[in-house]
Order: C-alpha cells, then structure tokens, then sequence
C-alpha cells in the first residue's frame, strides 16, 4: 500500500486545485516569451538543415553517406536506436511506475510521455530513408498486391521492428492524447479567449469530467496501460534482434534483448531529467516537480547504471569465456584497445562510471550537476550504439572486407535536424500543452492534506 | 439543481449520505476521478472485457492471416527455414495484438463514453473541470425528497441552481 509519508509531500507550496490549475496552465494563458521565440528560430533552422539533407539523400542517393559495404550501417542505424531508446522513457515512466504505485509520476509522466511520441517519430526517419528508395517503402506493408501476390518475410526483424515501432508510435501517441483529454478540457474552461476555448474545445472532444466519462476513462486507461507495458519490453527486444539474429562477432549474443531493453530505459530518463530540468528553469515548475522527482529519478538512473556496467562486463567475460577467436578479437583487440577504443572507453565511462555519483546527495540536489550528468548519460548511451553498430561491421570475419568507417556531412544534418525536430516539438508541447497532468495530479494532491477539510478522504488503493 | 463541493472528502461524504437514504444524483463531475463515486453511481463498464474479446479475436486473425500468406498464398525458402515458422510468427502476433486492442478500445471508448473530436461539451458547472465537486439533481426525481437532499448538500457544500434541458 502506498503511504504519502513515505516519500513526503508531493506537490510543494499548499496549493488548492485552482491553484494547481492556474500555475500550469499559465504558460498556454500567459503571453509567449521571447526565448521561446528564439529558440523555436534556432530548432527550425536545424530542422530546415536536416530536410535539406534529406533532400540530397533522396535525389542524390545514399552515397553521399558515409556508408560503405562493409559498414553499411552508419550513423542512421546509430541514431535511430538512440531516438527509440529515449522514445522508451514515456512509456517505461507512465506505465512501470503505474504499476509500482509511484504517485510522484504524476508530475513527469506527461513531459516523458510527449518527449516519447516526438523521439520515436524522429526514430522512424532513419530507417525510412535508409531504405534508399523511400517513395517505395509501402512494399514493406503484407498487402495483397500484383507482385504475386508476394507477402513480406515475417521471419525477418527488420519487418519486426516495423511493425513494433509503427506501433509503438500510435499506440504511446494515442495514451499519451487521451491522457490529456481532460486537461484540454480544463483549458477550454478556464481559456478567456474565444478561440482558445473554440480550439481546445475540439481537441478536449467535449470531456466534461461526469462520472460516466471517467468510469469508462478509467477502464481505458487500465486496458492501454496493461498492454503498453509490453511494449516497452517488446519494442527494444526487437531492435536488439535486428543484431542478435545476425552471426557477426560482438552482436549474436543472448544479451541483447534485455541488454537494449535496459539501455533504453536508461537513455529515456536521463532524458526526461534533461527536460524536467529545463521545465522547472524555464517555466517555474519547482513545486510541481520538486527536487524529491528530480532525486527518485537520480536513484533510479544509479540502479540502471549498475546494470549497464554489468552488462558491459558480462558481454567481455563471455567473449572471453566462449573461446571463440572472432568474439575474442572483437572484445580484447577491437572494441577495447583498436581504432574506435575512444567510443568504446567514452560509453563506458558515461554510462557506468559517471552515473555513480549520484550515490553522493550534494550531487543529486544540485540541478545544474544533474543536468550535466543527464546529457553525459545521453552522449555515452549514442556512443554504445556507435560501439555496437560500426565495430562490429568495419572487422568482419575477412580482413580484405575490413573498411573503417566516418560520417559524411549529410549523415551530420540529418541528426541535427532530428534533433532540431526534437527540440521543436519540445517547444510546441511548452507552449501549447499542459505540460504536467493536471487532473492526476489533483488526484494525488489530497494525500498531501493531512485532514482534507474537515473530513478524512479514503485511500484509493 | 446542483450540489457544488470544495474538495473530495465533502462530495463523497454527501454522496454515501444521500445514497443510504435511497438517493442517487443524475450525475456527478469532478476534475479527476473519484472511486467512491465510480463505484457508487448505477452505472458500469465492460470496456476490460471488450478489450479482452478484441485481443483474442485480433491474436486469432493475424496468426491466421501470417499463416495463410507464408504457407498457403505465396509460399518462399527463407534460409531453409519451415514454411510454418510459428515461433517467428509470434512476435508479429503479439504486437499487431496490442495494437488492434488499443484501436479498438478507443473507438469502444470514443463511441461508449460519447466523447469524439469536436463534440461540444455540455457543461453544468463551469470549474467542474478546474475545482469544484458537483453533483447534478433533476428537480422532478427528488420532489418528495426535496428537503433532505438539500439538507445534506448545504451541510458541506452548497446549491447552486440551473435550469437545464
């Protein structure tokens, strides 16, 4: 059962639930700052490179990657497992912590939840364009078509993981929407303009919080939650097998699915830190997310990082256990000590070493440490699917197919447009979306009073 | 007429009074669930049990239709694996399954709770959904009771009347 005392107040400053609304709604109601502004200029500039580049891909080829044969996995693979990882965080967030009772989720899971639906959709660029000829990527859907008809191989993790990641994108954009319905509502209530209540109107599909409405709201969340936490398990295992399935040193391994899972995991909370980080400097949120949200999300990262460090540890022991000569020479000469050492070194001291300060508390309390530390975590968890992806391809089992591998500018300015497209849609849900989960955290509001009025509330579970 | 609470702990303590004494408001909003009135209020879902059916109908139609195309249509060697590579077939299974129950469920919800893109909502109270409890009585259902109900309304909350359609 869940106690309030346990891990203390969770909303600070006594609020009432007007309160609560009016402070975070304040950024749709209030007047758009002029960084804002700016910053949306600078992200649109990165994304408008990025479609740039994409331009040259499709009409130039992907020649103008760096690809070779040998590596013909670069940047794009590297990048897309990256978005899909910090695509688990909203779901991993919402869900597991749904069902271990956390009450402080409610503060989070709205930005974890939002950051997920815009990273898996950067994700599916990549593979979309590495397709080389993305104007015929409907081959890939088992339609009956003239070809045969001739179905597509559903033995195949790359039809896999299209399927999972198509989805996994509309299933967690579709919780993550119906979670905010009676928010938008709350929006058309208190909006004082004619439009605002016009738009959000439509989009709150006119919730007005009956009891009938939240009965069925409530099975519904119940019945997505149960089966998302699946997903969250099944989505990276997936993508993991786009490797493990394969017979190359350093990727056929038993490890992967949940070595990915984990991973994954780990990347998406350090990147919901970055952003709760940025929401409480930019918009004031410190008594919604407090510095205990930021701290239990400290903790957690310390508990994932011992994971990923062992993960590490056990993939070298069992090269080195399996005597076999390729894993052998992958782990001891390739990965550890050959051209791409700095990757590997980099993903190890980011990933496992680094996290660990946050056993000391004078770290876990100073946000701009935590800040640094969530973007180190995010740079060490792109190195591992840099380690991963092109040690493993530039020394294949014939040294005369060996071929070392560096980005071309147009791999570059696809990334940074991804992540222009990533800060954008940041910004967007800033501005336009409540950005905490107004009537959950109204729920959880009254463990907060120790006497509710006059009456004592039951507890809910 | 309307019965309109500051907090929770008010509304349902109303709520428990008026229903032991045989009285059930037509409708209650609150800005975020409350289970005392979920459970309370004559009314239930069977939304679970739908999801249930849709997922076990939707596992059905995919194995079957993976089946049907790998097997039967256009059969292929991938590698000298069996035609029928069932485990295989097991992961496309499961998440198409996810995704057909979630689909499914939303339009069983959408359709069920009468909420849909653009609908216009028919509001009561305008801070239902900001702060305030608010329990809805048809005056004509309550005429013999008139007295009690408001009785139990003012003792924590208070009446606020609205002729309705």
């Amino acid at each position: 059962m869940y106690n309030s005392a346990v891990r203390g107040k969770l909303i600070d400053g006594d609020k009432s639930y007007s309160q609560i609304s009016k402070e975070i709604l304040a950024p749709i109601h209030d007047k758009t700052p002029l960084w804002w502004y700016a910053a949306m200029l600078v992200s649109l500039g990165m994304f408008g490179f990025g479609l740039y580049c994409k331009y040259v891909t499709i009409s130039t080829g992907i020649g103008t990657w760096g690809v070779n044969n040998s590596v013909a996995w670069g940047w794009a693979i590297i990048n897309f497992v990256w978005w899909i990882g910090i695509g688990h965080a909203g779901t991993a967030f919402s869900i597991f912590l749904l069902i271990l009772r956390q009450k402080w989720r409610t503060a989070i899971n709205r930005a974890a939840e939002a950051m997920t639906v815009v990273a898996v959709f950067c994700a599916s660029l990549f593979p979309l364009l590495h397709m080389g000829r993305p104007w015929l990527f409907f081959y890939i859907f088992p339609y009956p078509n003239t070809r045969g008809p001739l179905w597509v191989n559903f033995n195949s993790p790359l039809f896999w993981d299209f399927v999972a990641i198509s989805a996994y994108l509309l299933i967690s954009a579709s919780f993550w929407y119906f979670g905010m319905v009676p928010d938008f509502a709350t929006v058309r209530d208190t909006a004082k303009s004619k439009i605002k209540k016009a738009v959000y109107g439509f989009f709150a599909f006119g919730w007005t919080g009956s009891s009938r409405e939240w009965l069925r709201f409530e099975g519904l969340s119940f019945v997505l939650g149960g089966i998302a936490a699946v997903l969250v398990v099944s989505v990276h295992s997936i993508v993991s097998t786009d490797f493990a399935v394969s017979v190359q040193a350093g990727w056929h391994t038993t490890i992967f699915p949940p070595y990915f899972v984990i991973g994954a995991i780990f990347s998406g909370f350090a990147m919901v830190l970055t952003l709760v980080i940025t929401m409480r400097g930019l918009y004031k949120m410190n008594d919604f997310i407090t510095d205990r949200h930021v701290d239990a999300v400290c903790r957690i990262l310390i508990f994932i990082s011992l994971i990923m460090g062992t993960a590490y540890m056990t993939e070298i022991f069992i090269a080195w256990y399996s005597a076999s000569d390729y894993e052998n020479y992958m782990f001891f000469k390739n990965r550890l000590f050959g051209d791409y050492a700095f990757q590997f070194w980099a993903m190890f001291t980011a990933n496992a070493v680094i996290p660990q300060l946050f056993w000391f508390k004078a770290v876990r309390k100073r946000m701009w440490i935590v800040f640094i530390i969530s973007i180190i975590i995010n740079i060490g968890m792109w190195y591992e699917r840099f380690n991963i992806v092109v040690t493993t391809l530039s020394r294949d089992y014939l040294p005369a197919a060996w071929a070392n591998y560096s980005p071309s500018w147009v791999e570059i300015g696809f990334f940074v447009g991804t992540l222009g497209m990533f800060i954008a849609g940041v910004l967007l849900f800033f501005r336009y979306i409540p950005m905490i989960a107004i009537s959950e955290l109204k729920s959880v509001a009254k463990f907060d009073k120790p006497n509710n009025g006059q009456l004592k509330a039951k507890s809910h579970e | 007429m309307l019965g309109v609470f500051n907090d929770e702990a008010t509304l349902v303590d109303a709520f428990e009074k008026l229903k032991n004494k045989g009285l059930t408001p037509v409708e209650v909003y609150t800005p975020y669930p409350v289970h005392e009135i979920l459970e309370g209020m004559p009314i239930k879902t069977r939304i679970t049990h739908a999801a249930f059916f849709f997922g076990l109908f939707a596992a059905i139609g995919i194995l079957g239709f993976l089946t049907y195309a790998a097997v039967y249509s256009w059969p292929l060697h991938y590698g000298g694996k069996p035609f029928n590579a069932f485990p295989s077939f097991i992961v496309v299974t499961i998440v198409a399954t996810i995704l057909s129950i979630t689909l499914l469920t939303l339009f069983t919800f959408s359709a069920r709770a009468n909420i849909f893109p653009g609908k216009k909502a028919k509001i009561f109270h305008e801070r239902a959904t900001d702060d305030k409890f608010v329990m809805v009585f048809d005056e004509a259902d309550i005429v013999k009771n008139s007295e009690l109900v408001k009785t139990i309304l003012t003792e924590h909350g208070k009446i606020e009347n609205k002729i309705s359609d």
